[in-house]
């Protein structure tokens, strides 16, 4: 009869939504094996006074020293204000570049696909090589930044972008910026090609013009694409590794230390892995809250 | 022999419960039809029928055979679906043969079997195309074509005319209905247009919120309703709907006393079809006052408004495209002039009144 | 929609001006890169140079082996990408089409995961592929990026297979395939383009990764991929900014590459789930 069948006749109406969970074993498994038990590992790890992890050998005894020292840590509350203000500076600047970007490239004009396709181009960007070109720019003594300024006048001598920490923090964001506004665009522009154009003809009918229409019409049905690719970027600030520490290492004076790179740190540079799997847990328990948060919200998003 | 034995199925979700003690009987042959308004269960009786939904309780026997946890392919029956459910990555060649080429019919037999097909069904210059070519239409003939290749024991139908304009879906009716007459097959359809019920069924099933209303052919189920929502559902306009008061077998209806069967005491909802009043005097006649009238050339229907004493049930559920409210409709043949406003004088004749109990709903003989 | 020609104007200037200013970097890029190592170390700088050197491609491929790091990074993400489809694809399809008790966990779960940081997974990741022998060896990042491929994927691919009608396998299991064959022989086919632009959405997710790579990879030059490639030559180079910037175009290159002819498909698949 039907080729290719196992003994097992899943086709029965009894035995139909066998297969449902047939098909979720191989990535509960792998998925137990790869991300559930590392994170327990993790979890683990934060209770024991543990420099590099060998969990090849017997564990240490329980401690809740690592939470204690965190908590009472300058550095750690320092983390989380450098996080916490990248995450809104970045997170502004990407929303307005984005739909900016997004509603400019919505016109009807020759070449808008070509538009289209250049505005969001940041975004195929390696994140290293993004640090390579923006360390470039703001290099102290030949960069491309320092002279437009002194040229400008803004300033009357150059600026050590990365031995300043307030000037390191820019220099970040800027590279941050840069590399978040095409989601935000991309997100934004399919949102905005979803609003049908009845909307706006029935808007002008009634006599309304530029500005109005993006109040009343656009703004109102773009808040829910723009709230959750708000959150994603939020998130995606957070956990970012790679733009950070290649471009200053958390440095000058830890200006911009995130979580993220506290943790690497620690577990890397001083190898107290014991210490930095208690940030880690502290990062985790945050993630949870958010994806809680995200699940209410838009549920759709799985 | 290729009848069907559905023998108390039930379905339940936990506490929900969409299909209840569902019995019936089919002929071998016989063109069934599944009508009800949505989420009356019939969708999901069809489904359990094919063995894509496991029923809670109950069994199934196609021909000679229990199938109730039979897989839908050992089934020996074929689908047609409202959506057409044709394969996209297939020619309609491919679409038609698949079923034989799963069960490991040999490839001269397919073609053979789907030129045919194709033929009856007069897609054959469409063989070689991909379902995306082709019109609303065509592909619902290549949905039936697939169904018929596999000669199965039984057709059964989700809908199939659902997604058609309606002067397609009035050809595709008769098509359907000819393929019936020409091959035999037992055949279960399901619907929500009590106007394919009517045309195309031997008999009909009507359901409401999972239960059975009434299994009749569609003479008896039109004359005989069985109770208040067999009766405004079956018929277009469906039947008018009065509130009366019996009272030692007679009723005030119109100001006139009506005979009511022996059966009826106190409040009782009279039925007439728009069908049964005439224009003109008659058996039992009475003055009305249209409040509009539509008129189809030799057809009219004129809206007019019910005594005080008799102002319909408000609580009688009707489907959106009933617009009437609480005023009645009379379908008049060949009347003379009918204008708003102008009383006119309308008869009916009082065998053909319905009397059902308003507590129940059911009808009272 | 009429426009005045001065709106037109508008808008196209806009656009230009717009496009100039945020590529800008990457044109500075590849001026950097064709620029004479002294010329960089005088300032104006010059925005086009005198005598570009195209010649630094050559001397970079000849000097790194960029290569081999290109290499590296499309053998990681072919195998974490085959891993990942192979779990995803089976568990998207089962999470579109069955209502599996703990299905709704395992939703928060998967969204969870797809925030988590790379900095949190990769303290006992290090720990365990240190257990198991597996540091220095490509295997440790193929199975650390599936970490970070798998959460998307799978929303991303239920997704994609929520918008396939319930209605093909049915009518597929009624012509004799089992669950199992429908989704092989009907639906597979079906979802090509979508698995597609998921596959190619998880290579890019893989390529991306520095984390992992700088942890697992930093003693084994030999397999070291392309982002960890640059940041050493970074780390060295403090002054010779037009090789480093040459090697990071050829790095980019294959993404960039990807972006530009396959936008329509990524993009797709990254607003697919989210527009309503």
């Amino acid at each position: 009869m039907a080729g290719g069948r196992f003994s097992l006749d899943l086709a029965r109406p009894s035995r139909q939504h066998w297969l449902g969970y047939i098909l979720l074993a191989p990535a509960v498994l792998l998925i137990a094996a790869i991300i559930i038990y590392p994170l327990f590992v993790s979890v683990d790890l934060s209770f024991q006074n543990v420099g590099i992890a060998r969990l090849d050998q017997p564990r240490r005894p329980f401690t809740t020293a690592n939470y204690e020292r965190l908590f009472t840590s300058p550095d750690f509350w320092n983390a989380c204000w450098v996080t916490l203000k990248l995450i809104v500076i970045v997170t502004s600047a990407c929303c307005l570049l984005g739909l900016g970007t997004a509603l400019l490239v919505n016109n009807r004009f020759k070449g808008r696909s070509l538009a289209r396709l250049f505005v969001a181009m940041p975004w195929a960007v390696p994140e290293v090589i993004a640090v390579v070109i923006f360390a470039w720019i703001f290099d102290s003594s030949f960069g491309l930044m320092n002279w437009i300024f002194l040229s400008l006048g803004f300033i009357d001598k150059t600026i050590n972008w990365f031995s300043d920490p307030t000037a390191a923090f820019a220099v970040v964001a800027t590279t941050m910026v840069w590399k978040g506004y095409p989601f935000v665009s991309i997100m934004c522009l399919a949102g905005l090609q979803s609003i049908p154009d009845d909307y706006y003809a029935a808007a002008r009918v009634d006599g309304a013009n530029a500005w109005q229409r993006l109040i009343h019409i656009t703004r109102p049905n773009l808040r829910p694409v723009l709230g959750v690719t708000t959150i994603l970027v939020m998130l995606w600030i957070f956990r970012d590794f790679s733009i950070i520490y290649v471009l200053t290492g958390g440095g000058p004076l830890k200006a911009t230390q995130t979580l993220s790179i506290m943790t690497y740190e620690q577990a890397f540079g001083f190898f107290r892995m014991g210490y930095a799997s208690a940030i880690g847990v502290v990062t985790l328990i945050i993630c949870v809250i958010a994806a809680k948060l995200m699940m209410s919200r838009a549920p759709e998003n799985l | 022999m290729a009848e069907i034995v559905i023998d108390r199925v039930r379905k339940s979700y936990g506490p929900l419960t969409v299909l209840k003690d569902f019995s019936l009987e089919v002929a071998d042959g016989e063109f069934v039809v599944l009508v009800g308004p949505s989420g009356c269960g019939k969708s999901t009786m069809l489904k359990i029928l094919a063995g894509l939904e496991e029923a809670t309780s109950g069994t199934i026997r196609i021909g000679s055979r229990e199938v109730t946890d039979l897989a839908p392919g050992d089934r020996d029956i074929a689908m047609v679906f409202q959506n057409y459910a044709l394969y996209p990555h297939l020619t309609v060649a491919a679409n038609m043969g698949f079923g034989l080429k799963m069960r490991g019919t040999p490839a001269e037999t397919i073609a053979k079997r789907v030129q045919e097909a194709a033929r009856i069904l007069d897609v054959e210059h469409l063989l070689e195309r991909r379902p995306r070519q082709l019109s609303g239409g065509q592909r619902q003939r290549v949905a039936l074509g697939r169904a018929i290749v596999r000669e199965p024991q039984a057709f059964l139908m989700d809908e199939p005319l659902s997604n058609l304009d309606a002067k397609l879906r009035v050809h595709m009716r008769a098509e359907i209905g000819a393929l019936h007459q020409r091959l035999g097959v037992t055949t279960i359809y399901v619907t929500h247009d009590q106007i394919e019920a009517m045309t195309m069924a031997n008999r009909i099933v009507i359901m409401r919120d999972g239960e059975i209303q009434q299994i009749a052919d569609p003479e008896t189920m039109f004359e005989r309703p069985a109770n208040l929502f067999v009766a405004g559902f079956i018929g277009s306009p469906g039947m008018n709907l009065l509130t009366a008061e019996a009272r030692g077998g007679h009723a005030q209806l119109f100001g006139s006393a009506v005979p009511v069967p022996v059966g009826a005491d106190g409040p009782v909802t009279i039925g007439l079809r728009p069908e049964h009043i005439a224009a003109g005097p008659g058996a039992m006649s009475f003055e009305a006052r249209p409040v509009l009238v539509e008129s189809l050339g030799s057809e009219k229907y004129v809206y007019f408004e019910a005594p005080e004493a008799n102002r319909p049930p408000r609580t009688i559920a009707r489907s959106d495209e009933d617009r009437r409210g609480e005023r009645l409709i009379a379908r008049l043949m060949n009347a003379g002039p009918v204008t708003v406003g102008q009383p006119v004088t309308l008869s009916f004749d009082p065998a053909k009144l319905h009397v059902f109990d308003p507590a129940t709903g059911a009808a009272i003989r | 929609m009429r426009q005045s020609p001065l709106a037109r104007l508008f808008i196209y200037a806009s656009v230009i001006l717009t496009c100039a200013v945020l590529l800008f970097p990457i044109y500075w890029l590849v001026v950097t890169a064709l620029s004479q190592p002294d010329q960089l170390r005088q300032l104006p700088p010059k925005f086009w140079p005198d005598e570009p050197r195209w010649s630094v491609f050559g001397k970079i491929l000849e000097e790194r082996p960029i290569l081999l790091w290109l290499g590296n990074s499309a053998l990681a993400a072919l195998g974490a990408v085959t891993i990942s489809m192979v779990v995803s694809v089976l568990a998207g399809y089962s999470l579109s089409r069955f209502r599996v008790r703990g299905g709704q966990s395992l939703g928060l779960f998967i969204l969870t995961a797809k925030m988590l940081p790379a900095t949190l997974l990769v303290i006992p990741l290090f720990g365990i592929f240190r257990m198991t022998g597996l540091i220095g060896s490509l295997w440790s990042i193929i199975l650390a990026h599936a970490t970070l491929i798998i959460p998307f994927t799978t929303w991303m691919l239920k997704g994609y297979f929520d918008t396939i009608p319930r209605e093909l396998e049915q009518a597929a299991m009624v012509d004799g395939c089992s669950p199992w064959g429908a989704l092989v022989r009907v639906i597979l086919p079906v979802s090509a383009p979508g698995l597609a632009a998921t596959a190619l959405y998880g290579f890019v997710l893989s390529w991306s990764d520095y984390a992992y790579a700088r942890t697992f990879l930093t003693n084994a030059q030999g397999n070291w991929t392309a982002n960890l490639g640059i940041t050493t030559m970074k780390g060295e180079y403090i002054s010779n900014w037009a090789d480093i910037s040459a090697a990071a175009i050829l790095v980019a290159l294959p993404i960039l590459a990807i972006y530009l002819f396959l936008e329509r498909y990524l993009v797709g698949g990254l607003t697919a789930g989210s527009e309503k």
